[in-house]
């Protein structure tokens, strides 16, 4: 474990010679020039993460006990979609644009220009969550599952997006070396966002499109939203940050590459699963239940690249970036491949209207695209605040209670959901039964809420100190084991 | 990469095969449906499906904004599932149901039963022969399912909709639209349990929702489930 003790900084070094010879002198000038954008995103996000998990809480706490605060704009139709769209497009979001943003910059080796832009968008995009959140709470919303906020703060979230995604447009520069694949992915994942939003929010609210059609529409931008914005720039973060951390270079450029065009070629057909069994046509179920079975492929082929290329460095087991995004990577596949069997005919049938879609739900966003957020801010915030993360316990104890809440909701999502099926599939079963025979999960979900809390809890005052320039002196990077251990 | 150049072009033909697959083919199927109809001698009737008006869209408004459909589904599946078996429709529901409504609410869990035909007087949520099933389901049951969920089945986990209903002090003969409630649920003597404008609406859209009508691309309904 000897080459275990060298900061991090040093174990980095080979991988940035070879890609920046020249100009590994900017690295500072670029991290200065995007501070206030990145930083403003990741505290918006960090806000909106606390907002929800405390919305979840409540919303997890009604399931077992209706009466629990008992308000109309707390009640459980209102409560749950409040969560959904704090998290997705709160925290989720808004973390993954700051990490994207500070990849981009840190890959086009340029000085980034004009922040104000991307501050003005940013505070758009908070403006569309308030006005969205208030909206849901109060009773103001589409009919539309994970689309619910009304058309005000889908434009301000839009107008905000445009915004950002301008400003990263005229600072970015494709180098010579050209478009490396996790920008590719984040690059392909911003550009979903942008043109399926647009296109399905105009669709829904021009008046010709409605009843079946205009859900279709919805559930194309709802389930594009996870599955084509947030997970491809997640996982375009992963493909950044593993070779980065680890000093190791990609295990297969050309895997990369191929996964990256059938990711984003076939995941763009995998948006039917949410309405299947649904008043739609037949071929389009059909054709979204094997594309979200093909889905597996790019899925499984990156994450096998990216923890074979985790694998041969002995920093991986250390770095909190790394362990971060090593155990996202994990349940990513796993959450494909729960939602690849419950594309099976039979399986949806029993299964789709359960909560099992919701705990696939809460994997993606809390035990991957969530993980991977959380272990590139580990690693970019240092170099934003020129000093380190002040206590590895801390570290240790937001990881454990993330990785073992989100793991633990999904698991027991899924399985309520999954039993509830099994008896809802049988008519002879009353219905009230077999609400009761899958309550039994509905603890664990609670707890695992709690395990959240206090995760995200012990992130965000570390993440304070760390705004405040509270830390370790810089150059000695805070590793989770080892001698560095604090 | 060195072919930067495919790439916006060639991620913006992903996104219009998307687009092209997933939503225009599907409009262009069931985008355009009308209401079915029979025509005799140049006489239309039987037009269905009818645009929700009236007291019932208000009252969908009340069931959008209060988030029933976070519990509760409007689509009845095919045979495959137990959806038909579990009384909650006559036949599946198409496309063409919902072609009239802007912002159909499909709803996506069931944590409650499937409400696509609850106005139908066919419409059950107990296995049959079970002595649970309600004689009717009237809108003095609504109110009271709505006020307090509890009195009607202890094992529920809905909420209680009771600010959808007011409480007040009885004056003179009491009103006529007072709840009849049980012991446990029942306000303190002198004071009566009126449903609001939004309840009254609410229920009214509840009643409202019949999607038994046989159309042919649904398949055949046998006579018996008919009625």
């Amino acid at each position: 474990m000897s080459e275990v003790t060298a900061p991090l900084h040093t174990a980095q070094a080979p991988v940035a010679q070879i890609s920046a010879p020249v100009e590994q002198d900017t690295r500072p000038a670029i991290d200065r020039s995007i501070r206030s954008v990145v930083t403003s995103l990741f505290a918006t996000g960090v806000v909106w993460l606390l907002l929800s998990t405390l919305l979840s809480f409540v919303s997890a706490i009604k399931l077992q006990y209706p009466a629990f605060l008992n308000y109309s704009f707390l009640s459980y139709g209102r409560v749950t979609p409040a969560a959904d769209f704090t998290l997705a497009y709160g925290w989720s979001a808004l973390g993954l644009i700051g990490v994207a943003i500070w990849v981009l910059m840190r890959l086009s080796k340029r000085v980034a220009i004009g922040k104000g832009i991307a501050c003005l968008g940013v505070g758009l995009w908070n403006l569309g969550l308030l006005i969205g959140t208030v909206s849901i709470l109060v009773g103001e919303m589409r009919p539309f599952n994970g689309l619910e906020m009304p058309l005000s703060s889908a434009v301000l979230i839009f107008a905000g997006f445009s915004l950002v995604a301008l400003w990263i447009l005229l600072s970015l520069r494709v180098t010579e070396s050209g478009l490396s694949i996790g920008a590719l992915f984040i690059v392909g994942g911003l550009l979903w966002f942008g043109w399926s939003f647009l296109t399905g929010n105009l669709l829904t609210s021009c008046p010709s499109m409605r009843g079946a059609t205009e859900q279709v529409i919805a559930t194309w931008v709802s389930h594009g939203f996870i599955w084509l914005f947030l997970a491809p720039v997640a996982l375009g973060v992963a493909y950044f940050l593993i070779p980065k951390v680890t000093g190791q270079p990609l295990y297969s450029g050309p895997l990369g590459r191929i996964c990256f065009w059938l990711y984003f070629l076939v995941g763009g057909l995998t948006c039917m699963t949410g309405l299947s069994g649904g008043p739609i046509p037949l071929w389009l179920q059909s054709v979204s239940a094997a594309a979200t079975i093909l889905l597996l492929v790019p899925v499984a082929g990156s994450v096998f690249n990216l923890l074979t290329t985790a694998s041969s460095s002995p920093l991986t087991k250390v770095s909190p970036a790394a362990n971060f995004t090593r155990f996202g990577l994990v349940v990513f596949v796993s959450a494909a491949a729960l939602s690849a069997i419950s594309s099976f005919r039979s399986v949806s049938f029993a299964v789709h209207f359960t909560l099992f879609p919701m705990g696939v739900k809460l994997l993606l966003l809390q035990g991957f695209v969530g993980m991977v957020v959380f272990g590139a801010i580990y690693f970019i915030m240092p170099r934003l605040s020129g000093c380190e993360w002040i206590s590895s316990s801390l570290i240790k104890i937001h990881f454990l209670c993330a990785a073992y809440g989100a793991a633990m909701g999904g698991a027991m999502l899924v399985l309520s959901g999954t039993f509830a099926g099994i008896d809802l599939a049988d008519s002879g079963v009353a219905f009230s039964q077999s609400m009761q025979s899958s309550a039994f999960f509905y603890w664990g979900r609670t707890l695992s809420f709690a395990l959240l809390g206090i995760a995200y809890a012990a992130f965000t005052l570390h993440f304070l100190l760390m705004v405040f320039r509270i830390g370790q002196p810089e150059g000695e990077a805070t590793l989770l084991k080892g001698s560095h251990g604090h | 990469m060195n072919r930067s150049g495919l790439l916006f072009p060639g991620l913006f033909a992903t996104f219009a095969i998307s687009l092209s697959v997933m939503v225009f083919a599907p409009y262009s199927q069931i985008g355009t449906l009308a209401p079915d109809f029979k025509e005799e001698d140049g006489a239309i009737s039987d037009v269905y499906p009818n645009a929700v008006a009236g007291l019932p869209e208000v009252g969908k408004r009340v069931y959008v904004s209060q988030g029933c459909q976070a519990c509760h589904t409007q689509i009845v599946r095919s045979n495959l599932s137990a959806d038909i078996k579990r009384g909650w429709g006559a036949r599946r529901t198409v496309a063409r149901d919902y072609v009239l409504e802007k912002g159909a609410a499909f709803g996506s869990t069931r944590l409650g039963p499937d409400l696509s035909n609850l106005g139908s007087e066919s419409w059950r949520n107990e296995p049959i022969g079970d002595l649970d099933k309600p004689a009717k389901r009237d809108a003095q049951w609504h109110y009271l399912h709505l006020y307090n969920p509890l009195a009607i089945n202890k094992y529920s986990i809905m909420p209680a909709y009771s600010h959808l209903f007011e409480v007040r002090k009885v004056s003179g003969l009491g009103s006529p639209e007072a709840l009849v409630l049980p012991k446990e649920s029942a306000p303190e003597a002198g004071f009566e349990v009126v449903p609001s404008a939004d309840a009254k609406a609410l229920v009214a859209y509840l009643a409202s929702l019949n999607r038994s009508h046989p159309l042919k691309e649904a398949g055949a309904v046998s006579v018996a489930q008919k009625k």
